[in-house]
């Protein structure tokens, strides 16, 4: 019995799964609030308050408004506030570990929609060199810097309070979030002081930038992402791990050859047991491409949940239909 | 009266010496081994056609040689061509390469010279694609185009690690691809090339079937047969060869429940590295299969590393698919002349355990300099993982048979004692 349920999910068909897991998620976190459903302030993924009908809040804009306070005020009783955020953000990210970010973020759920209106065109993606992800893939940090020094700043009496949740006035989330509630209003220019008009100015070419690059480049804003980067910090918290057997890679580079992250690691690391990158979304493609009998494996408490196998990469790659198209011919 | 005195021309003298290699191996095959598998028939049947009754297979298509495995069948098929491969095993081609080739050069590429060098083929090729891969080969490759062949070089790099040998690979390939397009005059498509990857992954798969068989206690095919199956896949028609292919895949599912085994009692399981045993130069597999050895797996470019790693793409996009065809020829590649060689031997050390191997054989052609250089770091190697490693060094000629055979089963003999104070 055991081996039938691992057999049904090694062997299954994760595009299908995760897709309407993927539409589920969208809806309830877009759309969640016309149900009254609310998640608490601290959640892992860009469920975005801007959108008055979400179902929970992003914690990035939730932590810079408890951080923005007057630094006194910080390091006194209301400190305890923060690290409840906190600790009920390392809880909500515990369970699923870095697949909130393929699974259940709405706003990488709309690029994996995009992309696949490029696919159903039939036009190519693209790739970064080496050297631009090398480059690139530091920006994430910078927002991260962002969103954790600029409150602390105006908490000192640093910056003006223009700056406040400085990060969310560039964010594309801000802006485009809201228009699945129909409303568009986000997309505008806040004059009412220098500092807002950059910021928000900014937040708007982000979300053009957002929808072309999405349109060219897989899961093109996860990249930049600072909630990435804080997931990676507590990654280890995690009750889900993402390994790799060195010893059964062949360094086909199927797995890579998946990515949307271009992830170059998950082929080419054969000594890390743990292969969970920062710039990871867990989506577990790279799982479902590699052809070697449990060399990448999610678990789920040190369980082996879903793992490569041979013949799940067969029946994904549907290398079987080759012969029911020979017979056909015969 | 009239007697005719009928004067052997030198290409009747290569097709018969030819032949007479070809056979007696067969024969061997045939007759020599206990419970034969009648499906094998096809298989023997096909290198008799060839090799000893001269006939051709692909009259009717654009043969593509290929001297190394690097380049991708897949673009080839894909592009409506023939691979053939013409790495070749003959002592017969051997000694006719010498003439060309260093005295002590690699048997296969003096063979595979002097192959070129007679003309004398079954298929000929109508262009000949050659990755640069070891010297020799390289080297090879001036001497054959001045016989007259139309003789391209495909830049291969030397080592895989870094991201400069990934693109300049993937850029090497498509330069191959569009270089092979304008020769067969038909345009790389979508589905052309996806159909190509199908058809390769699915003889990929029935080679990974096959291998099953091999990891079971009670093992029902040779490592020779093996052998010869996958040398069949460098020229056979791929539909046939599939269709042979998965009637033996029946047959051993029989044997398998059957319990029929080709082996002794406690014959050793034997993983197999090195030089490539290419038809029909099976020395060492012969020996160790005669001396109650069984090959249950190897890690060569005449056999394993063909068929090991398929091709997964994201999207179907042409170039997608041709940068993961790409990445496999040169990432997943275990040959020697990479600098170096942690990959292949982290293949050996996984194929000891997962087909519970007691010892591995490694032979180097007496030649093949990057063989015989990663020898000393393979043998420390498994020397740290305790398992039982013998080196040899062969060529292709006929006499040397007593020397390796008291090697070979000495090795052989001293698996059995180690397992049987395991127990």
């Amino acid at each position: 019995m055991k081996s039938r349920i691992k057999n049904f999910i090694n062997n299954g068909d994760l595009r299908r799964v995760r897709f309407w897991i993927q539409l589920i998620t969208f809806v309830l976190f877009v759309y969640g609030g016309y149900l009254a459903i609310n998640f608490g302030s601290s959640f892992p993924i860009f469920t975005c308050p801007y959108n008055d009908k979400t179902a929970a809040t992003c914690y990035v804009i939730a932590l810079q408004h408890q951080l923005a306070m007057p630094t006194k005020v910080l390091f006194s009783a209301a400190f305890i506030s923060i690290l409840i955020g906190l600790v009920t953000f390392i809880a909500w990210f515990m369970i699923l570990n870095k697949a909130w970010c393929g699974y259940m973020c709405p706003f990488g759920t709309l690029q994996d929609w995009i992309t696949a209106l490029r696919k159903k065109i039939g036009i190519r993606f693209s790739i970064y060199t080496q050297k631009q992800f090398d480059q690139l893939s530091k920006i994430k940090y910078l927002f991260l810097i962002i969103v954790l020094l600029f409150p602390l700043l105006i908490g000192a009496g640093v910056l003006s309070n223009n700056w406040s949740a400085a990060f969310c006035q560039m964010c594309p989330a801000r802006v485009i979030s809201p228009m699945f509630v129909g409303d568009f209003s986000q997309w505008s220019i806040d004059f009412s002081s220098k500092t807002n008009m950059i910021l928000t100015a900014l937040g708007i070419s982000f979300a053009a930038l957002f929808f072309i690059g999405a349109f060219v480049k897989k899961r093109f804003f996860c990249f930049f992402c600072p909630m990435s980067a804080l997931h990676y910090i507590f990654a280890d918290t995690s009750i889900i791990r993402f390994r790799k057997d060195g010893s059964k890679c062949t360094r086909c580079g199927d797995c890579y050859a998946v990515c949307d992250m271009q992830i170059k690691d998950i082929a080419d690391d054969v000594i890390s047991t743990n292969i969970l990158r920062d710039d990871c979304i867990l989506c577990l493609k790279c799982v479902a491409a590699c052809p070697e009998d449990d060399a990448l494996h999610f678990d789920i408490l040190n369980i082996k949940a879903f793992s490569s196998t041979r013949e799940g990469f067969e029946k994904r790659m549907n290398i079987g239909s080759y012969t029911k198209n020979y017979e056909a011919n015969k | 009266m009239n007697t005719i005195h009928n004067i052997e021309s030198p290409k009747e003298k290569q097709n018969r010496h030819k032949a007479m290699e070809a056979i007696k191996l067969l024969n061997t095959l045939r007759e020599d081994f206990k419970a034969p598998i009648s499906s094998m028939e096809y298989f023997y049947d096909l290198f008799e056609r060839v090799h000893c009754k001269h006939e051709s297979l692909h009259d009717d298509k654009t043969k593509i040689g290929t001297m190394c495995i690097q380049i991708p069948s897949e673009i080839i098929y894909a592009l409506d061509g023939v691979p053939i491969r013409l790495c070749n095993g003959f002592y017969t081609d051997d000694e006719i390469g010498s003439d060309f080739m260093p005295q002590k050069a690699c048997p296969l590429i003096k063979a595979t010279v002097g192959h070129f060098a007679s003309g004398n083929f079954t298929d000929k090729p109508d262009i000949v694609f050659s990755p640069t891969t070891c010297d020799q080969k390289t080297k090879a490759g001036t001497t054959i185009e001045s016989f007259g062949y139309k003789f391209i070089d495909v830049d291969f790099p030397r080592t895989k690690e870094s991201e400069a040998s990934r693109e300049y690979w993937r850029r090497s390939v498509k330069q191959f691809a569009v270089e092979l397009s304008k020769f067969q005059g038909k345009k790389l498509t979508k589905n052309n090339l996806r159909d190509a990857i199908k058809k390769i992954g699915y003889a990929q798969l029935l080679y990974h079937k096959l291998s099953e068989f091999r990891k079971n206690e009670i093992v029902p095919i040779l490592g020779m047969d093996v052998f010869l199956v996958t040398n069949a896949f460098f020229f056979d028609k791929i539909d046939n060869w599939i269709e042979a292919t998965e009637k033996l895949i029946s047959e051993l599912e029989i044997r398998a429940k059957e319990k029929i085994t080709v082996t002794g009692k406690a014959s050793p399981r034997i993983i197999y590295t090195g030089s490539p045993p290419i038809f029909p130069n099976y020395k060492i597999p012969q020996i160790i299969e005669e001396s109650d050895g069984i090959i249950v797996a190897d890690e060569t470019c005449s056999s394993n590393r063909m068929f090991n790693d398929m091709v997964a793409v994201d999207e179907w996009n042409i170039y997608d698919m041709m940068d993961s065809i790409s990445d496999k020829y040169l990432k997943a590649c275990t040959c020697p002349i990479f600098t170096k060689n942690e990959d292949r031997i982290r293949r050996v050390v996984q194929l000891a355990r997962e087909y519970k191997a007691d010892g591995v054989i490694y032979q180097a052609f007496a030649g093949c300099t990057v063989y015989e250089m990663e020898q000393r770091s393979v043998l420390e190697a498994m020397e740290k993982e305790g398992i039982p490693i013998l080196y040899l060094e062969s060529d292709y000629s006929p006499s040397q048979g007593g020397q390796l055979s008291t090697r070979v089963e000495a090795f052989i003999e001293s698996l059995k004692t180690r397992r049987r104070n395991k127990k």
